[in-house]
């Protein structure tokens, strides 16, 4: 069963850890702590969920994987007029203006979804019953489960080559470390912080899509993962990619051998071990 | 009918019993609150919706109570507990209502059910399952709790001991038995109940895991490959909606169901709602005998059922789950108290007079009789079955040839009596 519960730690680890990397980018590069990340999912969800439903009957298998980029598309377009309109203004206030504003705007996106999808359940499980199982070492697994690790891996991938090799990532990496500095040396402050909200808000749709095959959309599936999301960036320290990756897999390991070995205290002991780092580290594990 | 009905009217309030009492010609307006949005909204708030609009109608297709026709007044119970207190207060002491029927959530009749004292209105909740809603700490209690506080369906009592007693037919060689129950009362007291009945049925079988995800948990893969660790033969649930759906289908897709049984305490929604692909063999409990292809024993509930079932499905497409024959039940316990009382009172009754009607009135549903205690909770008989796939249905049915029904007396404790303490003290 050890193998079991080590891809069960993985697979959560690795849907939260595209979660908190969205979060963690908008975090570092523009200094927004972003309440509203869990309706970004949501909306992922919602979206990529009436898709498949759309297209069920008709269209084959990998058109159906590919519905789930749509989650990923409708959350980094609600991102950027996010960006434009709401968050534009805050750059310059202090914290409290940033939590209330962007608490303003998951209450509003709440009921944006309301309004669209209705109070209804969306179950959309179809990419998830079509992949079928593998045999791992004498285990049943679900292949979509390997799925979902591979292209969170992909998108790891993706967000870590981007910032460290590219241009503009560069250039995003700069705008973290001093604002100031990077203003003066003429970067377009603007325009790259539209672009990390955007590419922040996808990956946070993309989460959302990814975990709609396995259970229902539903209003409020963006809570949970924004509070462990938050876990993970405080424990991994903010701003740091390897910091998200560790934080996720420590949540994620916590929880799959927790609820096997200690099911009563899963839940306490993740916070537990939360607490403890963040007295021994306040910066977090990875943190500046 | 006024003046035969003031002859029969010994029972009535001594003083106001025999003056006849005008009928309004208003229509009665009936407060029906289940959840229209969030999780519950599918599997049970819109059945539940949909059911009191089908016998609204039917009932004033037939004249109405007493010539007055139902005005209904659907309310969502989504938002919360306080919400939930606001609306009720708002429903009784603004618009008026003549009753409310409603709630699925045990945290929502915990809330409402002791409002109806003081806001001196009739409540009936119709679908929550909580044991202690009713109950009082110690055996024996003083009943009822709530003077003008009822519930028209038997607690989540009968589906516990239901399936231990099933369990010690069927399976009486098993060794361990698991849990996965949500962390909140419902989820809890389903547990204690079954864990219980199953230490008094069969105390060779040892408990090797019990789990508690939280409400909504949206994976459960971790939980059920550490159930496939603990090799347990069977595992108890109380999961319901979204939730249930999702675990099942997680659990199909771990191989759970290989070497593992579920027994799930209100699974009867599921199969319909999963499809072809819910598994085998599962034990299914209805929350009563609340099954589409089940037939009562006496006629007038066999025929009515026959209509239930025809009627909702040429409605909604779909056939009645077990929240649907609660609805029936709350309302109907309404239409038949109502015209008892006006029988002694000589014309439209008083809130007391419906109340004092409700205590021991039995009518026929269509999953059988029900009768309503002098703690103002209804008893029914329980269905448990197995499911098993056939060439009629999309989707998984109860094997007509093994439909378990035990009967109210055998799986609801006595009056005054707390559930738990009733089991221990079985010889």
């Amino acid at each position: 069963m050890w193998v079991i519960y080590t891809l069960n730690g993985l697979y959560f680890a690795a849907l939260l850890f595209l979660t908190s990397l969205g979060l963690n980018i908008i975090l570092g590069v523009m200094g927004i702590l972003n309440l509203a990340h869990g309706s970004l999912y949501a909306i992922g969800a919602f979206m990529a969920a009436w898709t498949i439903i759309q297209i069920v009957a008709k269209a084959p298998p990998f058109v159906l994987y590919l519905s789930l980029l749509s989650g990923l598309v409708l959350a980094g377009i609600v991102g950027f007029l996010m960006e434009k309109s709401l968050i534009r203004a805050m750059y310059k206030r202090t914290l409290e203006y940033q939590l209330l504003l962007t608490f303003g705007a998951l209450l509003l996106l709440e009921d944006v979804i309301k309004m669209i999808w209705g109070g209804q359940a969306y179950y959309a499980s179809a990419p998830f019953e079509l992949m079928g199982n593998v045999d791992i070492l004498g285990h049943v697994y679900p292949t979509y489960f390997l799925f979902v690790m591979l292209i969170t891996l992909l998108a790891g991938l993706f967000v870590w080559f981007f910032m460290g090799r590219t241009k503009l990532g560069i250039m995003l990496r700069a705008i973290s470390l001093d604002r100031e500095m990077a203003t003066g040396l003429g970067l377009d402050i603007g325009r790259l912080s539209t672009f990390a909200f955007v590419l922040g808000s996808g990956l946070a749709g993309l989460a959302g899509a990814l975990v709609v095959p396995t259970t229902p959309a539903l209003l409020g599936i963006g809570m949970e993962p924004l509070i462990l999301a938050f876990i993970v960036v405080v424990v991994g320290g903010l701003g740091s990619l390897k910091g998200a990756l560790v934080g996720a897999l420590l949540v994620g390991f916590t929880r799959s051998f927790g609820i096997a070995l200690l099911p009563e205290i899963e839940l306490p002991l993740l916070f537990l071990i939360a607490g403890i780092i963040l007295v021994v580290k306040p910066q977090g594990l990875f943190g500046r | 009918m006024g003046a035969t009905a003031v002859s029969v009217g010994a029972m009535g309030d001594k003083a106001f019993g025999q003056a006849k009492k005008p009928i309004p010609t208003t229509p009665i307006k009936i407060a029906a609150v289940s959840f229209l949005t969030g999780e519950a909204a599918a599997p049970f708030g819109i059945p539940g919706y949909n059911t009191f609009a089908m016998c609204a109608d039917a009932i004033n297709k037939e004249g109405g109570i007493l010539g007055r026709k139902i005005e209904l007044l659907s309310k969502d119970e989504n938002g919360g507990v306080d919400a939930q207190v606001k609306l009720a207060r708002k429903l009784a002491l603004e618009d008026k209502v003549d009753v409310i029927l409603g709630y699925i959530s045990s945290a929502s009749c915990q809330a409402i059910l002791p409002l109806a004292d003081e806001m001196g209105e009739l409540i009936i909740a119709y679908d929550c399952g909580s044991s202690e809603l009713m109950e009082e700490k110690t055996s024996p209690y003083k009943v009822p709790k709530f003077k003008l506080g009822f519930r028209s369906k038997a607690h989540l009592g009968i589906d516990n001991i239901g399936l231990a007693l099933v369990i010690k037919k069927y399976f009486p060689k098993i060794k361990s038995i698991a849990g996965i129950n949500p962390d909140y009362a419902w989820g809890r007291e389903s547990w204690q109940v079954f864990e219980v009945a199953m230490k008094k049925l069969m105390p060779q079988v040892q408990v090797v895991k019990t789990l508690w995800p939280p409400l909504g948990n949206t994976d459960f893969t971790a939980h059920v490959s550490a159930l496939m660790g603990a090799k347990p033969d069977i595992v108890h649930s109380s999961l319901w909606g979204g939730d249930a759906v999702t675990y099942t289908k997680q659990a199909m897709g771990m191989g759970f169901f290989k070497n593992i049984k579920m027994a799930y305490s209100r699974g009867e929604p599921y199969p319909q709602e999963v499809g072809k692909d819910f598994p085998e063999e599962q034990i299914i409990c209805c929350a009563g005998t609340h099954y589409f292809l089940y037939t009562p024993k006496d006629k007038a509930s066999a025929d009515l059922q026959k209509w239930f079932v025809a009627e909702y499905h040429k409605r909604y497409g779909k056939y009645p789950t077990y929240p649907c024959y609660h609805a029936y039940q709350a309302i109907y316990a309404y239409k038949y108290a109502v015209e008892k009382a006006a029988k002694t009172a000589g014309g439209w009754p008083t809130v007391d007079e419906i109340s004092n009607a409700l205590v021991g009135i039995t009518f026929p549903t269509p999953s059988g009789p029900l009768t309503i205690r002098e703690d103002h909770n209804a008893i029914e008989d329980v269905l448990v079955g197995f499911t098993k796939l056939t060439p009629k249905y999309p989707f998984p049915i109860l094997d007509p040839k093994r439909l378990e029904v035990y009967p109210a007396s055998q799986v609801n404790p006595p009056v005054g009596i707390k559930t738990v303490d009733w089991i221990n003290s079985w010889k």
